[in-house]
């Protein structure tokens, strides 16, 4: 027991050993003054960041006149969790649920194998030219999605195959596909690798294609893992593209319906409204409750050079 | 006649190995065409076709007559350009004011911290999580007009009336800058607090010796570490907010009466409001060559900074 509050109090000025301020410094009253200032101005830009999320949770719950009751309510009244439920089923929103996890599956597995692979010939293979492939990729960046009519155009006119492919996922999907940032994640990661590796493979008789599923593959699965989270993370709310080729379709995902059915006529009260904002961003907060620490990690990883 | 031989022979060498470095390529070159075709298709075409095509009037998608600088003329000679143009500079003005330090101070402090440093950093980064489009709206509703607001129900705790907020065409940009910080600033400050992490700590401790203050250490010792990192983040987050679309587009619409469009949500406007694709078109060329600028200026940087 002693030692279990002992544990809990472990957080202690004498703990702490780099830093602008010394655990020395923090002893004189001034410095003291300085950090619980310093504290406190951390608590209240935290206490920002939760405040609209968690006012959005709890105002759906709220009877409509309520919301916008003088004086303002603190928590609801009535607690009426059937209401969720009731929303779930107004809007269908299982069904986007699903389209939106199409549109996430896809969005990963190009992600994943596509920009996976060109991390791994820019970092290993290094052909002729990949000089010219890296500035190629790094220009790309900052530029993609700048052309927003001519990118369109050739979705819905595919040069060379010409189909259209607007009304479909498969233009996501691509897009997906051609992330630099990610593709520097990748190469990044695999320059990390210890050339022995590959080296005592080769020595004992792997072939070039053994290399890369006996020993990349495992090896880079915390990067896999990272890229992962990210790509669901950023599909489940990517917004503008899916809108240009989804909107008003059967294949419309969460992010889409929610911009429409604030924008257009929608037979939502502004407090279910609120329930469905939350639940768009529940699944999210899960994920990152579960992945925080790999989360920011991961973004450790990515480092200056992303 | 000893001459051509030894070039003859030379050539041959040159061969051999121009054909050896083929061979050695080819597996390279076939793994990252799919890679290289997709960027090509997504993002190179593209910009070549807008800049071809913008000289060109269009019936639907097909270039029909070419008509010079005239389409650039229209986008220019617009009313509203100028305002708009004046409306894109001011949400980068404001980001650099507001959303630029405040991830760097926050970083900063939290690298102080003993205390709830665990809890800070995952508060801070929650908002990322929450996708940029519900930011908007979920913004929208803590700014909305009225007592129902999340804003103006805290200002009622002051005792303050009832404000209006993103109808108010003086702040609706700022508003809507704060949004996209409190959207995004949490990233980068992961980033910044890796950064930080990096600072010799003999350094303060030489400083300290010196005599130097809190914030002479930061002057002096921690700034000039971080000074690449900031110029690189000022310019991502720059050619981020240049092309602000979706946050006024959720938000506003681009009201109240076009005090908040952006350049990128008028070439939205342009393309799928109005039907003006060669508008829309050459207003993407004359975006796209700032922010080529502004991309140069950045690598640049980022070599020098990396070196």
């Amino acid at each position: 027991m002693a030692e279990k509050t002992a544990r809990k109090k472990n957080t202690r000025f004498s703990d702490k050993t780099d830093g602008l301020l010394n655990y020395s410094e923090l002893k004189t009253p001034k410095f003291k003054l300085l950090y619980w200032t310093m504290f406190l101005g951390l608590f209240i830009v935290s206490l920002i960041c939760l405040l609209p999320v968690l006012w959005i949770a709890v105002s759906g719950f709220k009877e409509v006149d309520e919301m916008y009751a003088v004086p303002p309510t603190l928590l609801p009244q009535t607690w009426n969790f059937g209401r969720v439920c009731a929303v779930i089923a107004k809007v269908d929103l299982v069904k986007y649920l699903k389209n939106s996890i199409i549109l996430i599956v896809g969005c990963w597995a190009c992600d994943i194998i596509i920009n996976g692979l060109a991390g791994y010939v820019l970092s290993r293979l290094k052909p002729a030219g990949t000089a010219f492939l890296e500035t190629l990729i790094f220009w790309s960046m900052l530029l993609s999605g700048m052309s927003m009519v001519p990118l369109y155009m050739s979705f819905v006119d595919v040069p060379l195959l010409h189909i259209n492919l607007t009304g479909s996922y498969v233009p996501i999907w691509l897009m997906a596909g051609s992330n630099a940032f990610n593709i520097l994640l990748f190469r990044n990661f695999f320059n990390g690798i210890p050339m022995e590796y590959l080296e005592a493979a080769r020595i004992d008789g792997c072939t070039n294609l053994g290399i890369f599923s006996q020993i990349i593959i495992p090896l880079s699965k915390p990067i896999i893992m990272v890229v992962t989270i990210f790509s669901i993370i950023g599909t489940w709310g990517n917004f503008f593209w899916p809108y240009l080729m989804l909107g008003n379709t059967e294949k419309e995902p969460i992010s889409v319906m929610l911009y429409r059915l604030s924008s257009g006529s929608s037979n939502l009260m502004d407090n279910e409204y609120m329930l469905l904002m939350m639940l768009s961003v529940i699944p999210m907060i899960i994920i990152y409750a579960i992945f925080s620490k790999r989360i920011i990690g991961g973004l450790d990883m990515s480092g200056l050079k992303g | 006649m000893a001459k051509t031989a030894q070039a003859k022979q030379y050539k041959l060498k040159k061969n051999r190995n121009l054909s050896s470095v083929v061979k050695r390529s080819i597996p390279g070159w076939l793994i990252i065409l799919p890679s290289l075709a997709l960027f090509v298709f997504i993002v190179w075409r593209p910009i070549a076709i807008g800049i071809r095509y913008s000289f060109f009037s269009l019936r639907g998608f097909e270039p029909v007559e070419f008509v010079g600088l005239k389409n650039f003329k229209d986008v220019l000679t617009d009313t509203n350009f100028i305002q708009t143009l004046q409306n894109t500079l001011q949400y980068v003005l404001w980001s650099m004011i507001i959303g630029f330090p405040l991830p760097f101070v926050c970083a900063v402090m939290m690298n102080e911290m003993v205390h709830m440093k665990g809890y800070f950093k995952i508060t801070t980064y929650l908002p990322v999580v929450v996708p940029a489009i519900a930011t908007s709206l979920i913004w929208k509703m803590v700014y909305m007009d009225g007592p129902g607001g999340l804003l103006n129900m805290v200002l009622y705790y002051f005792g303050v009336e009832p404000m209006q907020w993103l109808s108010n065409k003086n702040i609706a940009i700022l508003l809507i800058i704060i949004s996209t910080t409190w959207n995004g600033f949490g990233g980068t400050l992961i980033l910044y607090l890796g950064a930080l992490q990096g600072v010799n700590q003999e350094l303060y401790e030489a400083a300290r010796l010196d005599g130097a203050g809190f914030f002479g250490r930061i002057c002096h010792v921690m700034i000039p570490h971080m000074r690449g990192m900031l110029l690189l983040m000022a310019i991502r987050q720059i050619i981020g907010i240049f092309n602000i679309t979706e946050q006024p587009l959720a938000m506003t619409g681009g009201g109240p009466s076009g005090a908040s469009m952006s350049l990128g949500l008028t070439n939205y406007f342009y393309a799928f409001k109005y039907g003006q694709y060669e508008k829309s078109l050459a207003l993407g060329v004359i975006v796209f060559c700032i922010l080529a600028i502004l991309t140069y200026v950045y690598f640049k940087l980022d070599k020098r900074v990396n070196e």
